[in-house]
């Protein structure tokens, strides 16, 4: 028997393709990295900043006319220990040469150096760590060479190299690898063997997927996060690492440009002329502090938990 | 799954033993002494409660776990232990498995074309890039997804959907023999029925042999041809579905078939269940084995428990 309710209500059509339809935009990793990285404006403004500060580093000294093994000005009297002015930006040192030239070259070579390093560190680092990760045999022995690696005293090893390979840009970037990439491989294992056994990486297994394939498409892409914090960390420890070993003596040698060495020179005149010390000291700061901030938003920004 | 006499046997575990050890001093057998048959074309379940090995038995198949001791063989080939790099090619196309989490099966910084295509990349199983993208579209097609979610990322579909996807990668392969591992249990209830309806097109279609590892009776029932009962890694009885139903015989399938939940309100009041007395205690010894209780109906016990379970059956 029908009743009166049942009239009010038909079937309505039901399109099962269309219930599949996603509505969503489309995602894209890389596009949402970007979105949320130039979303702040003070990332911006920082960004633009580093860049300036670096890209000017690298060219100025090309362009001075600068070189540490020249002392035009060392018979001036009037050239010396001259404050900063609009004339000398920066003033001049105690043989005359211009601080603004002398501090841009020193971290034209600080950047150079602790940019390559960190390049070749991280690329050595990820691909035997993956491999680490990965490996139970390689891991059995990876650990022991870690062991050893870790435990060797690096100001040590970084004497008797640079007493052995000479103070050049190439043996200073050698010394800085040769330990520093061991961190890295074995930060990277770990990563890797976190994610290593979760069911995905089995369905890859199942279907056959060689290990430097797995590496690529379904480890690496989980690690872009946390590599981009290491390098953000890395590039300015290894600026202020450069500058402390040739503070030391043990960086660059007397004939390159160097904002250790030229902080450790203008150590002494800290009291009659403050600013020779200040100067490439807050340059430094400037340099290393803005690339840690820049790296960290960068590196917030590759993690997919800030996207929106 | 009347014409017993003509089957052909598609896989084989043979005295199969999977344990794991903790540096030596502690070794967990995980699986011991596993023997069954899987037949071409029909759907093996292996049901147990968690823990009870059942996963492992589907991961030593597939090879994430090895044996230590037994054999497994697929269509008479051994496919256990070392293998040539020409079988082991074999066996991957072959078998293919599909995972229980759709949430954690699929690589979620992927796209759907690169996770359907992975297994097609691996041996290069296409004659150009056209052929690939119309193989990944027949896939998604035969899921009931679209075209369209070829570039899309895992994080976007449900888990229903997400599900189809494992699926379309698993057959992409053409596989003979599927190990499905609790292909539902992570999935929401109301699309369980649209997932098991879709596998068992699929199996009509293709002519597939399914693996169905589950801890769910009244899924098994639907589904399965045979089951396999798995208690504490050994495996306790085996016979065709109905039959289990009709006949359960081991005082473990007795205990599992009666905790099964009725919906239906009044019996579900009604139900008393039977609790398995050596739920922890391995019923074990040299005069156990797996003995013909009924036609096709094993059960494992000593030779005076398989007179008193004939007794009690007649």
């Amino acid at each position: 028997m029908a009743r009166e309710e049942d009239n009010l209500f038909e079937f309505a059509d039901f399109d099962e393709k269309e219930s599949e339809h996603i509505a969503a935009p489309r995602y894209s990793y890389w596009k949402s990295v970007w979105h949320t990285f130039f979303h702040s404006k003070v990332t911006i403004f920082l960004s633009v900043f580093v860049i300036a500060l670096v890209v000017f580093a690298l060219i100025q000294p090309l362009t001075s006319g600068y070189s540490p093994t020249d002392a035009p000005n060392i018979n001036n009297a009037e050239m010396k220990y001259l404050p900063p002015s609009a004339e000398h930006i920066f003033g001049t040192d105690n043989i005359g040469n211009e601080v603004w030239n002398v501090v841009w070259a020193g971290a034209r070579n600080s950047i150079i150096v602790s940019f390559v390093s960190t390049a070749i560190i991280m690329t050595i680092g990820i691909l035997v760590g993956a491999l680490w990760g990965f490996s139970k045999k390689m891991d059995r022995w990876m650990i022991e060479v870690y062991n050893v690696v870790s435990n060797v005293p690096y100001l040590l090893l970084a004497m008797i190299l640079s007493y052995v390979l000479g103070a050049g840009l190439g043996s200073l970037i050698f010394v800085m690898c040769c330990i520093d990439w061991i961190y890295v491989a074995y930060f990277i294992r770990t990563q890797v063997m976190i994610i290593r056994d979760r069911e995905y990486n089995l369905a890859s297994k199942c279907l056959g997927t060689k290990t430097f394939t797995m590496i690529m498409k379904n480890i690496l892409p989980y690690l872009v996060s946390v590599i981009v914090t290491y390098i953000a960390r890395e590039i300015p420890a290894l600026i202020s690492y450069e500058v402390f070993l040739s503070y030391m003596g043990l960086g660059l040698g007397t004939n390159y440009a160097s904002l250790g060495r030229t902080i450790s020179q203008y150590r002494s005149y800290m009291t009659g002329y403050p600013h020779l010390f200040w100067i490439p000291v807050l340059v430094l700061a400037a340099i290393a502090i803005s690339l840690y901030v820049v790296g960290q938003k960068l590196a917030d920004a590759t993690d997919p938990r800030t996207h929106r | 799954m009347s014409e017993t006499t003509n089957r052909e046997v598609l896989l084989s575990l043979r005295n199969v033993e999977i344990s794991f050890d903790n540096g030596g001093k502690h070794k967990f057998k995980a699986v011991q002494d596993a023997n069954f048959d899987i037949y071409r074309g029909e759907t093996f379940a292996l049901v147990g409660e968690s823990g009870s090995g059942k996963t492992t038995i589907g991961r030593a198949i597939m090879r994430i776990n090895e044996l230590s001791a037994g054999e497994i063989t697929f269509e008479g080939k051994r496919i256990s232990g070392k293998l040539s790099k020409q079988e082991d090619i074999d066996v991957i196309r072959n078998i293919q498995m599909i995972f229980q989490d759709p949430a954690a099966s699929l690589n979620e910084r992927a796209t759907i074309e690169y996770i359907i295509s992975e297994g097609l990349y691996n041996f290069h199983l296409y004659k150009n890039e056209e052929d690939r993208i119309a193989k990944v579209d027949r896939a998604l097609e035969e899921v009931g997804l679209l075209p369209e979610h070829k570039s899309r990322y895992p994080h976007e579909f449900s888990g229903g959907q997400r599900q189809r996807v494992g699926i379309a990668r698993a057959l992409i392969m053409e596989p003979k023999l599927v190990v499905a591992d609790e292909p539902i249990s992570a999935l929401d209830v109301s699309i369980r029925a649209q997932v098991l309806n879709l596998m068992n097109k699929l199996k009509n279609e293709k002519a597939l042999t399914y693996l169905f590892i589950a801890h769910d009776l009244s899924v098994v029932r639907f589904i399965a041809d045979r089951i396999a009962v798995i208690h504490l890694g050994r495996i306790v009885e085996i016979a065709e579905t109905e039959e289990l139903f009709a006949y359960p015989i081991h005082p473990y399938t007795v205990s599992l078939l009666s905790a099964v939940p009725m919906p239906d309100p009044i019996i579900e009041k009604q139900r008393e269940p039977i609790v398995y007395a050596d739920a922890l205690e391995e019923k074990t010894g040299p005069d156990y084995a797996m003995r013909e209780i009924r036609p096709e109906h094993y059960v494992y016990c000593t030779p005076e428990q398989a007179e008193k379970y004939r007794k009690n059956l007649d």
